[in-house]
């Protein structure tokens, strides 16, 4: 029953635009709202019902209809391209044919993160209508306004509305083209829950478990089922796996080394290390190989220092090469140091020049201050400590790095 | 000692576009509805319904339609409760998860038939 409404919201709004057409998004939000709050009263009064996901269809269904007809405008429309809603409004999907209504939500994230819409749109559209929160939750999860979160979906709907994409709304099978956007929507929703600041953990690992599930569908439907699907949901596992250890009992985040390793939740390290099996097959190494691959590392390693971390650098250097990006130099050279002694890390740096964006940005001075301690350039080391902690973009972060940068050398 | 039965209407002030719950609230009021309702089920007598926006006025000079757009307040549902006296429907009707929904207010009015 957990999520029970939220996640009927977008089993309906899927089934039921696939039936009445993409055009008519908001009246299917619209119906599939009334029906739940019709369910809500119906079933305090007297249960809930055997079969309770085709009652809300049938509701949903018979509201949906009513208010399609009243628009004449649309009467044409409804006539040409809607004849199912003209059934007796069973649910034409029986649970025996579950693998179509997973169709439908697969559709639906397709049409979801298609390139027409601006990439934040997409996430906003796609936590809408396929996991059912409401406007206000989306803004109190991604940490902007309503009025902001309002704005991104008008344009979704908009660019919807006027694109002549997807109203016949083809076979999944053609969406495949649009996997790489599928895959980075599920990763930015992932890591909206997992990088977040929200201190309450449940509202962090909502938006995870939400990235996993669509994850899930999209691994587990033979359109989709790819070995960089297959990578993405194993390093979404292993990053989960360890979430509830990232922070102490206030709030305050935990280095790798600080973390209770007991706290890693099993039963997330086995579904990620299942799948990273699977993503092994083919000839694609992807930046989800690359990053689930160390995940795993960190993950099955028996403690912080007895991780592979010469295996861990050299992934570091293949993301590089796949993406490339100062953050991989910064943690190669991270792992390098320990691996191989903070003058290997050091080195690793040298003659790296970071763009503007880095330069200033805490991560770089901290991993600089704490290189240079290591290997006994204090007054360097000092020098990058202050700007790290001027830089610290929370308290949180500030904490712990004055714990991290003020260790005296080992 | 005999109990009086009591009809709760359900007020509700429009509002104003405001957007109504979400389905995770919904979740929540759900759950909330079936707790209060196992803890008074000896005062709940009637579960009531909810009432649709529309409806029609008959008086003797005619039959008017809603809905009533114009009120400040409409009638959104009813439930029926026994109780010893007010204070004992107020204690079933305040425990009502309904009373914190925006913009609902709750009317008891002791029903003047039969006592039970």
């Amino acid at each position: 029953m957990e999520h029970y409404f939220r996640h009927e919201y977008g089993r309906l709004v899927a089934v039921l635009v696939r039936r009445v057409g993409l055009r008519h998004l908001e009246a299917v939000e619209d119906a599939v709202q009334g029906a739940l709050t019709t369910a809500l009263t119906a079933w305090v009064a007297s249960g809930i019902p055997d079969n309770s996901g085709a009652w809300l269809y049938r509701v949903a269904h018979n509201s949906l209809l009513g208010v399609l007809r009243k628009d004449e405008g649309r009467q044409q429309i409804l006539d040409s391209a809607a004849g199912p809603l003209l059934d007796d409004g069973e649910e034409p999907v029986s649970p025996v044919f579950a693998g179509e209504v997973r169709d439908e939500l697969l559709r639906m994230l397709f049409v979801c993160c298609n390139e027409t819409i601006p990439q934040e749109s997409r996430l906003v559209l796609a936590l809408k209508t396929l996991c059912g929160f409401s406007i206000g939750e989306i803004a109190f999860r991604l940490f902007t306004t309503e009025a902001n979160v309002y704005k991104r979906l008008a344009r979704a709907r908009n660019r919807l509305r006027l694109g002549e994409v997807d109203l016949e709304t083809p076979p999944v099978e053609l969406f495949c083209s649009r996997l790489p956007s599928v895959h980075a929507v599920i990763y930015l929703l992932f890591n909206e829950g997992y990088l977040s600041t929200h201190t309450a953990h449940a509202i962090r690992a909502e938006l995870c478990e939400e990235a996993i599930r669509l994850g899930t569908l999209l691994a587990t439907h033979p359109a989709s089922a790819a070995p960089t699907t297959f990578a993405l949901l194993a390093l979404m596992h292993l990053h989960a796996a360890r979430l509830a250890s990232r922070r102490d009992a206030t709030g305050g985040l935990l280095l790798l080394e600080e973390q209770d390793r007991t706290l890693w939740d099993g039963e997330h390290l086995h579904q990620g290390a299942a799948w990273l099996a699977r993503s092994a097959h083919g000839d694609t190494f992807t930046r989800f190989h690359a990053e689930a691959g160390i995940a795993a590392e960190h993950c099955f390693a028996p403690s912080f220092a007895d991780t592979r971390w010469n295996a861990i650098a050299e992934l570091y250097a293949m993301l590089e090469r796949i993406d490339p990006s100062p953050l991989h130099t910064l943690n190669r050279a991270v792992a390098l140091a320990e691996g191989q002694g903070p003058e290997v890390g050091l080195a690793s740096l040298d003659g790296v020049v970071p763009p503007a964006w880095l330069d200033g940005h805490y991560l770089w001075d901290a991993v600089l201050a704490d290189l240079h301690r290591r290997v006994g350039n204090a007054a360097a080391a000092e020098r990058h400590r202050e700007h790290a902690l001027a830089a610290a973009p929370s308290t949180a972060v500030r904490q712990l790095l004055e714990r991290r940068l003020t260790k005296t050398a080992p | 000692m005999s109990k009086r039965r009591y009809l709760v209407l359900f007020r509700n002030r429009p509002t104003g576009g405001q957007p109504g719950a979400s389905p995770e609230q919904m979740q929540q009021m759900f759950a909330a509805y079936n707790v209060w309702k196992e803890q008074f089920k000896d005062a709940i007598l009637d579960m009531g319904d909810k009432l649709r926006s529309e409806g029609r006025v008959v008086t003797a000079s005619g039959v008017a339609d809603g809905p009533f757009v114009e009120a400040k307040e409409v009638v959104g549902g009813y439930m029926i409760v026994s109780a010893e006296n007010y204070d004992g429907a107020v204690e079933v009707v305040r425990a009502c998860p309904a009373v914190h929904a925006p913009g609902v207010s709750l009317e008891i009015r002791e029903m003047t038939g039969a006592k039970m």
